[in-house]
């Protein structure tokens, strides 16, 4: 039996290519030092993954919550714009970071499914299990189609600036589309005593929150309704204006979490420390 | 200490490796790999282990008494299961963080000009098990724990701050999370140079953010206390936990920081061996 043959499963897939003993041969390390930085690696994905899906997690909750948690929320007005505007910010200062540093066009679509991941892991645990809310209630928005474009425009452009005119207004676009077809059921129109409402409304309706009552609803309270069909894509624009400049923003924001600078140490405290000189 | 050695590298394991009597052919396998030579990877996965066990019966804990204790903070239930449950947390953690912070002070390298590279790169691994244990518990309090508060105040209307949800996620996720970001930060100032001799601007804020959001927690108290009664998730009431929260992201430019650092080790290492293939530095770890 030949040597790759016999080897483990996972031995096959990190088996070192000659490709790879090049490059270690270029940065001069040799075979343990290159096993050390894939063990940091290791460490490094599973920390990165666990922060994402918290932070990111947390941002959405406080900042857009309420959209992002009820099917009766997701209206034509706001949530195709809060939504977008306030989740553009966490891909566009992971993908600043995994770009600059390591040409890795994943930071958009990571965060994208970590917060998914954390979201429904909460949902199903807390919001099913413990308060009895049905699942039908709370369903999450999906912001993994305008993660991908994201990424793939910094892929093919390879220039943040043009992430920022192209990707971002796409991003903000395809929001509503791409949780469309999830959606559509919960848009049919029923009758509910005697007035018009959407399936989304009565489920609302049906389940209350006794901390959200109806009238602090926010959804369609404005004269958008009037524009009939279009209004959806009047919000959706505005998103996409407002995503540019915050792409340029957390880009930026991003960049800054990821520098390394640091301040002086006071002379007393370094001598505390260990320090002679 | 035994016991905890036993921990760390399994019973008798480490006392055998490294008896002169076993050869390199003798040993285990796993006593070879990565994993075995660097960092304590055990101590930390027995802290993460901890922390999941915890993490756990918290869960249970409010299924079994969030409802049939829970509802009203004037009876005596209430009392007995959740008030109590704050005293021990904040008793308990705040206890073993002092004695954590204190020994990690104490026992802090007092010859930073001469740490061995070899060294510094098992301390290295070890600050990254820091930061992976730290992130392990974010991700309970800010997503988990954080979202069952959402689930419990949109169903049950406050009538204190210390609620079934509250009571897990500030007075017991938060205090547990202070213990890794802290006790991070303090093992990379006291145990490596490039850290100790200057202060990590990205480390301060990916601490002293999510850090923050205890003492923000006066602010959300008092204004749904007098001021906003219905609960309104995005309401600018609750954007100090976003905005200190933000600051988690500054654990990137502490990764930065380790590599950088990690690379100058492999530097200072290879330049021992010219040939570089020499495998002898990580056996004297």
């Amino acid at each position: 039996m030949s040597k790759s043959e016999s080897r483990s499963f996972f031995g096959k897939i990190f088996r070192m290519r000659s490709e790879d003993r090049e490059i270690l041969k270029i940065v001069g390390l040799n075979k343990e030092q290159a096993g050390l930085a894939r063990y940091f690696d290791f460490l490094v994905v599973a920390a990165a993954f666990l922060l994402f899906c918290g932070a990111f997690h947390l941002h959405v909750m406080l900042s857009a919550g309420d959209w992002d948690m009820f099917i009766d929320w997701k209206d034509r007005q706001y949530w195709p714009l809060i939504i977008p505007i306030d989740t553009i910010m966490f891909p566009a200062a992971v993908q600043a970071a995994f770009w600059y540093y390591f040409r890795l066009p994943i930071g958009a679509t990571l965060c994208g499914v970590c917060l998914l991941t954390s979201v429904w892991i909460g949902t199903y645990s807390y919001w099913h299990l413990w308060t009895m809310f049905p699942i039908v209630l709370n369903v999450p928005s999906i912001i993994i189609a305008g993660c991908i474009l994201l990424d793939v425009i910094l892929l093919i452009f390879r220039r943040w600036i043009f992430v920022a005119c192209i990707g971002a207004p796409l991003f903000a676009l395809t929001f509503y589309p791409s949780n469309m077809a999830a959606l559509t059921g919960y848009y049919v129109p029923v009758e509910h005593l005697g007035s018009m409402a959407s399936m989304a409304d009565v489920i609302g309706y049906t389940f209350p929150r006794s901390a959200t009552p109806e009238y602090i609803r926010i959804i369609e309270t404005g004269t958008l309704r009037t524009f009939e069909g279009t209004s959806v894509w009047v919000s959706g624009v505005f998103a996409a204006f407002v995503c540019i400049f915050l792409y340029m923003l957390w880009w930026q924001i991003g960049m800054a979490f990821s520098t390394v600078k640091t301040w002086s140490q006071s002379p007393k405290l370094k001598k505390y420390l260990g320090f002679k000189g | 200490m035994a016991f905890i050695d036993n921990i760390i590298h399994g019973k008798g394991l480490k006392k055998s490796v490294n008896s002169e009597k076993y050869s390199n052919d003798k040993l285990p396998w796993y006593t070879k790999t990565t994993v075995f030579k660097y960092g304590n990877f055990g101590i930390f996965m027995f802290g993460i282990i901890v922390v999941a066990a915890l993490v756990a019966g918290a869960r249970i804990y409010q299924g079994l008494y969030g409802f049939e204790h829970g509802l009203d903070s004037m009876s005596q239930g209430f009392q007995d299961y959740w008030m109590t449950l704050v005293k021990a947390e904040l008793i308990g953690i705040f206890s073993f963080n002092v004695v954590l912070w204190l020994y990690l002070w104490y026992s802090r390298e007092r010859d930073m000009d001469n740490v061995k590279p070899e060294v510094e790169l098992k301390r290295y691994i070890n600050l990254v098990l820091w930061i992976l244990s730290y992130t392990f518990i974010v991700y309970w309090t800010t997503s988990y724990f954080a979202y069952a508060d959402g689930a419990w105040h949109q169903t049950v209307l406050r009538d204190t701050s210390f609620t079934p949800s509250h009571n897990i996620l500030f007075y017991g996720c938060i205090p547990l999370y202070l213990t890794f970001g802290v006790g991070g930060f303090l093992y990379a100032m006291t145990r490596l140079p490039s850290f100790g001799r200057a202060i990590s601007i990205a480390y301060t804020f990916a601490v002293l953010g999510p850090a923050l959001i205890l003492p923000n927690l006066g602010f959300n108290e008092w204004g749904h206390a007098y001021w906003m009664t219905e609960e309104i998730f995005s309401h600018p009431l609750h954007w100090g936990f976003v905005v200190l929260g933000w600051n988690a992201l500054a654990i990137g430019g502490v990764l930065m920081q380790i590599v950088i650092g990690m690379s100058k080790s492999f530097k200072k290492i290879n330049s021992k061996f010219a040939d570089n293939s020499n495998s002898e530095f990580t056996e004297n770890l």
